[in-house]
């Protein structure tokens, strides 16, 4: 049998919110190291990986390694029974084909108990490998999410570059264009709010954002967001669990369409800062143009939004709100 | 298990979007000794990818993404050598064995040439080679031996499949192909037996599902089990599959007319995590079956989900016939008579040493065709057929397989004749009995032991939901000693009051679904003719003369809800001649003769000689043709694509100078004919409709022609149409006249279209018709 005891049961709640509608059914896996998960949405395009350490749990029994397929909509009906504050504990018998979910009250004074049908999911494991990455990017997760969710007002793919100048999102529809920019940012209070670009080569990738779209509603797990990329691999788009693991996100890039590949609208800052790790490149630090340095530190802004192609202005300008607004 | 992981592999690099990714292989090492390249032992499992499960043989990670990476791992092919070659010579050797005592003529002696060939390359499949041409050369090849004559064919080598393992659908997918491309029904039925023979020589229980792949059905008609899936859903799962645009795919759909072509050609712009495993026989159809069952809400986002994990997983001309199996339009041209012919072929085949045929069969595989088939007649149910077959063989199978309540057989249905002369000619010697041909809905009403009642249409499609009132009426007017039963019979608009049978298109008013008996608007009743079943007694052999005491003595005649189809048993051609009168004079379209007491069985599905129909538009009075004016056509779908589907046809109007629409036509263009027609009219395409064109609004024609030919058309009747515009004012002030059923009998070269049948004729044809006196024909619908 196996008994797992998270005192954080908004975790698990946030996780399967966040993957949810992009898998439906998907197995479990339960062992000694840790609960962890991996599926592919059904296009094959792409692929989420959870992990949560055993460490993170409060309690944590896993006798033997044990596979249990669970219908995620199912799952989530029954995690949103549970209270914010709430311990989970997740635990199965041997032999059984249910797995039964605990929600005790913080003052223990409710404890409820659901159980779940399992389900047989025909589904094969894929070992992933660590790879080096041309470029890493980790941005605050709210900023990714909403420059997803503006992009996808305009277009359906987005094409991710990173350069010297940054990191630039930019999409292509019928109505116009939009190109977004972040640059790095080091230079914040709070450290989720650091925007850091680690590049080694410049990377141009194109994706669906109908998927980064559904990653992004992991944003409610961590603050922070990493996404890695290099040319002609999935993209990883990865969120912190906590303390005790990970959500990963990995997608195929969109094979690039002629007259879809945006033209990179000129970007008007040249300013940008390198860092490489791995090479250990001393810093490169260019003066940022004038009129960009007095805005960015007035409001200290990660991107900026350039005009939309092919419009009148008025119908087509992009706001350009200071983040802390927008965050509110 | 080999077998499996080379396939594998080999399906990845048929997608050429691939990417690189490093990419560590989990198998046994036993498996791939010496493919491990340097690259393997680089890159070891990170800590986050825990072996959960004693996953002996898990597949790669990304690996699809890279070819490079693929050929990478290939072993060297010096290293593989040696196992290749023993194996090809024991394979080489045993297919010689096999062929040389059957050598006997130089075409053999050819094919054991070729088969020399083969074993090296059959060789190089069961090693681990991981090469996109060659599993397309084993395709091929299986497509080869698939077209052999059956005498030649050699089950082993159409296979590349191991024994016992799921057929590949790629197998089916095939020969789809290529009964598209062959329109002789003997050589049609010659690949679908080498392509069932092959099923039942490697893995008999994968038979079911590619029989019901191959009859492009899901369930037995009368489970009531559909796909239902729109075009729409289509074009959403094409588009999301293949990562492009809906717009797009919609223009494709409009440029090649078939969705399957569309996802044949659609090339994806999307790459992937990793291809996903070849399609089976065994998951595409149970995954037609999930989807099938999927309802409630969000069931069409569901089931399109469903489509597109399907999609994602095919391969080369895989798409198409997937596609055209779940719009259920696979429009091969294979015939359920072919397939059932070559299933009983097969067994033959099959069987040879198991089973032998009776001693008095001159000819075991004509035999076994027609057990089969008239098998399916009486229980068309593969699912206890097949297994049947399978245990039993073909010879018992009319004793293991029978009819019974509660399974639908098809309808015996009746030969058209041209007039009375005619069916005294046919059955000069015997004695007939005339029945009036009641204009409703025939239907087949099952009793059970258990007192539950079915009702079944004309294509075995449940209705029992429609006809409450129906189910009532039978269960009061059976005699109680009737336990069980089942009942041919029509049902029929019918006014209880004036003691009238109402047309037919009254009847088509009533709600399909969930009636309740309070709710009926339009009462119906039941006019019983035959008897095919009684306490467990089935009658089908019985003499319609013995089948018809079965069913007088059974059931008491309840005016208004269940009568006996009124008869007449004479050879007097007068007689016969009044009988039909009064048949048309109480609204019936006509007369069946029935043969009586010889050759007098009940022959489910089949157009007989012994049942002959004498309908009304036959007789010369009405059957009059028209002489009508194409203005405008509908763009063909499927097998149409190109030319034109539909024309609408025009009377003219003297006294006003217009050409009024009167129906559209689609039916008795054979594909020359349709595809002149179509050509010719080009020429005469013109922008918009002529300012003297009648026509509804709503009904979009794709094109508009000037009036330049003329079209002799024979139609069913003669109705009022809302849509149409033929003799307005004349019949009806603001409604016109159409066709039913109209069928295209000749171009008329000698006449100009101002030559065309008029609107003052066509009125004059409609009041003629005396079906349609009665004041309340409700507007029908079109029916094409």
């Amino acid at each position: 049998m196996f008994e797992l005891r998270l005192v954080q049961g908004s975790l698990l709640k946030k996780v399967l919110e966040s993957i949810k509608d992009l898998v439906n059914d998907a197995n479990f896996d339960c062992s000694s190291t840790g609960f962890s998960l991996q599926a592919m949405d059904s296009s094959h395009v792409a692929l989420v990986a959870l992990l949560l350490r055993s460490e993170g749990f409060e309690h944590y029994r896993c006798d033997r390694n044990v596979t249990m397929g669970m219908n995620l909509a199912n799952m989530a009906k029954m995690l949103k029974c549970a209270g914010n504050d709430d311990i989970v504990t997740i635990k199965a018998d041997d032999g059984t084909d249910t797995v039964t979910f605990m929600f005790e009250s913080p003052s223990q004074d409710k404890i409820s108990d659901f159980e779940m049908k399992l389900m047989d999911i025909d589904s094969e494991h894929l070992g992933i490998p660590e790879a080096e990455y041309e470029s890493i990017l980790r941005m605050p997760s709210a900023e990714f999410a909403r420059i997803c969710k503006d992009l996808s007002s305009i277009g359906d793919t987005v094409v991710i570059s990173v350069t010297k100048e940054g990191v630039r999102f930019s999409t292509r529809g019928d109505i116009g264009a939009a190109n977004i920019v972040c640059r790095q940012n080091t230079t914040v209070d709070k450290p989720h709010e650091a925007t850091i670009i680690e590049m080694q080569e410049p990377v141009t990738l194109t994706f669906a954002l109908r998927y980064m779209n559904s990653f992004a509603k992991a944003t409610p797990l961590s603050e922070q967001v990493t996404i890695s990329l290099s040319s002609d691999l999935p993209v990883v788009v990865e969120y912190k669990v906590a303390e005790m693991g990970h959500i990963r996100f990995y997608l195929a890039p969109k094979i690039e369409e002629e007259e879809e590949a945006a033209e990179p609208a000129p970007v008007q800052t040249k300013s940008k800062e390198t860092r490489s790790k791995k090479e250990n490149k001393p810093k490169v630090e260019t003066a940022h143009v004038e009129a960009m340095r007095e805005e960015e530190e007035a409001s200290k802004p990660k991107e900026e939004y350039l005009l939309l192609e092919g419009l009148k202005d008025e119908e087509c300008k992009l706001q350009v709100k200071p983040k802390e607004e927008r965050q509110a | 298990m080999i077998t499996a992981l080379s396939s594998l592999s080999l399906r990845f690099t048929h997608h050429n979007l691939c990417l690189k990714f490093p990419i560590k292989i989990i198998v046994k090492p036993c498996f791939f000794p010496s493919a491990r390249s340097p690259f393997f032992h680089s890159s070891p499992l990170p800590s986050t990818f825990i072996n959960l499960r004693a996953m002996a043989s898990k597949r790669s990670a990304f690996d699809v993404l890279m070819p490079k990476a693929a050929k990478k791992r290939n072993p060297p092919p010096a290293q593989k050598q040696e196992p290749e070659t023993q194996e090809s010579k024991a394979l080489g050797s045993q297919t010689l064995a096999q062929s040389t005592p059957e050598i006997s003529n130089s075409k053999e002696i050819k094919e054991a040439q070729i088969e020399k060939k083969s074993p090296q390359k059959e060789a190089k499949k069961e090693t681990k080679t991981t090469s996109d041409a060659d599993l397309s050369a084993k395709v091929a090849q299986s497509v080869v031996e698939m077209k052999k004559k059956a005498a030649d064919f050699n089950p082993k080598k159409a296979a590349y499949w191991g024994k016992d393992e799921k057929v590949p659908f790629m197998f089916v997918a095939k020969a789809f192909d290529e009964i598209s491309r062959e329109s002789g029904r003997i050589v049609i039925t010659e690949i679908v037996c080498n392509v069932l023979r092959t099923v039942i020589e490697t893995t008999p229980k994968d038979l079911l599902p590619v029989v019901y792949l191959l009859a492009n059905k899901i369930a037995p008609a009368h489970e009531g089990l559909e796909l239902g899936i729109g075009d729409s859903s289509i074009i959403k799962a094409l588009s999301e599959a293949s990562g492009s645009k809906e717009a797009h795919i919609k223009k494709q759909y409009k440029d090649l007319g078939d969705l399957g072509l569309v996802a044949k050609a659609s090339r994806s712009s999307q790459s992937l995590m990793r291809k996903p495993e070849a399609l089976t026989v065994a998951k595409v159809f149970d995954s037609f079956h999930l989807i099938a069952k999927e309802s409630g809400k969000d069931s069409q986002e569901k089931k399109k989900n469903r489509i597109k994990s399907l999609l994602v997983a095919a391969t080369d001309c895989e798409p198409q016939y997937l596609i055209r199996l779940l719009q259920a339009k696979l429009r091969i041209g294979l015939a359920e008579q072919t397939l059932l012919t070559a299933l009983g072929h097969a067994v033959v085949y099959a069987q040879k040493n198991q089973f032998s045929p009776p001693a008095n069969v001159d000819s075991p595989l004509d035999e076994a065709a027609k057990i089969v088939k008239q098998v399916y007649s009486v229980i068309p149910v593969y699912d206890k057929i097949v297994p049947a077959l399978l245990d039993g063989g073909v010879w018992d199978l009319s004793k293991t397989c029978n009819f019974s309540p509660g399974v639908p057989i098809g309808p015996m249905l009746a030969k058209p004749t041209k007039g009375v002369s005619e069916i005294l000619d046919k059955f000069h010697d015997t004695v007939f009995t005339c029945e009036y041909k009641y204009d409703g809905e025939r239907a087949q009403i099952h009793y059970m032991d258990n007192g539950s009642v079915e009702i079944y249409s004309r294509n075995a499609e449940r209705n029992t939901g429609k006809f409450p009132d129906v189910v009532e009426a039978i269960s009061r007017v059976k005699k109680p000693s009737i336990t069980s039963f089942v009942l041919d019979c029509e049902l029929v608009a019918y006014d209880r009051e004036k003691k009238k049978i109402l047309p037919f298109q009254v009847l088509s008013t009533r709600a399909r679904k969930n009636v309740t008996v309070s709710e009926i608007k339009v009462d119906v009743c039941i006019f019983a003719f035959d008897m095919l079943h009684v306490n467990g007694q089935p009658l089908l052999q019985e003499q319609l003369q013995k089948r018809r005491e079965h069913l007088y003595s059974s059931f008491i005649e309840e005016s208004g809800y269940f009568q006996f189809a009124k008869e007449v048993t004479s050879n007097d051609l007068e007689e016969i001649q009044n009988f039909l009168e009064a048949a048309v004079d109480s609204s019936s379209e006509g007369l069946i003769i029935k043969t009586l007491n010889k050759d007098a069985t009940y022959e489910p599905s089949k157009r007989s000689n012994n049942w002959l129909k004498l309908k009304k538009d036959y007789m010369e009075s009405i059957g009059d043709s028209l002489d009508l004016v194409p203005i405008a056509a509908f763009h063909g779908r499927g097998k149409r694509t190109g030319f034109y589907g539909a024309f609408l046809l025009a009377c003219y109007d003297s006294d006003k100078e217009e050409f009024q629409s009167i129906c559209k036509i689609g039916t008795g263009f054979t594909d020359v004919v349709l595809k002149e027609r179509s050509q010719s009219l080009k020429s005469q395409v013109i922008s918009e409709p002529k300012s003297y064109y009648r026509f509804s609004e709503n009904l979009n024609p794709d094109v508009w022609f000037e009036p330049a030919e003329v079209w002799e058309v024979k139609a069913a009747d003669l109705t009022i149409s809302p849509v149409h515009r033929a003799a307005t004012g004349i019949v009806d002030p603001d409604k016109g006249i159409s066709l039913r059923f109209p069928r295209l009998l000749r171009v008329r070269e000698d006449k100009k279209p101002e030559d065309a049948t008029s609107a003052e004729m066509v009125a004059d044809m409609y009041r003629a018709q005396k079906h349609n006196q009665n004041n309340n024909a409700r507007d029908d619908s079109e029916e094409e």
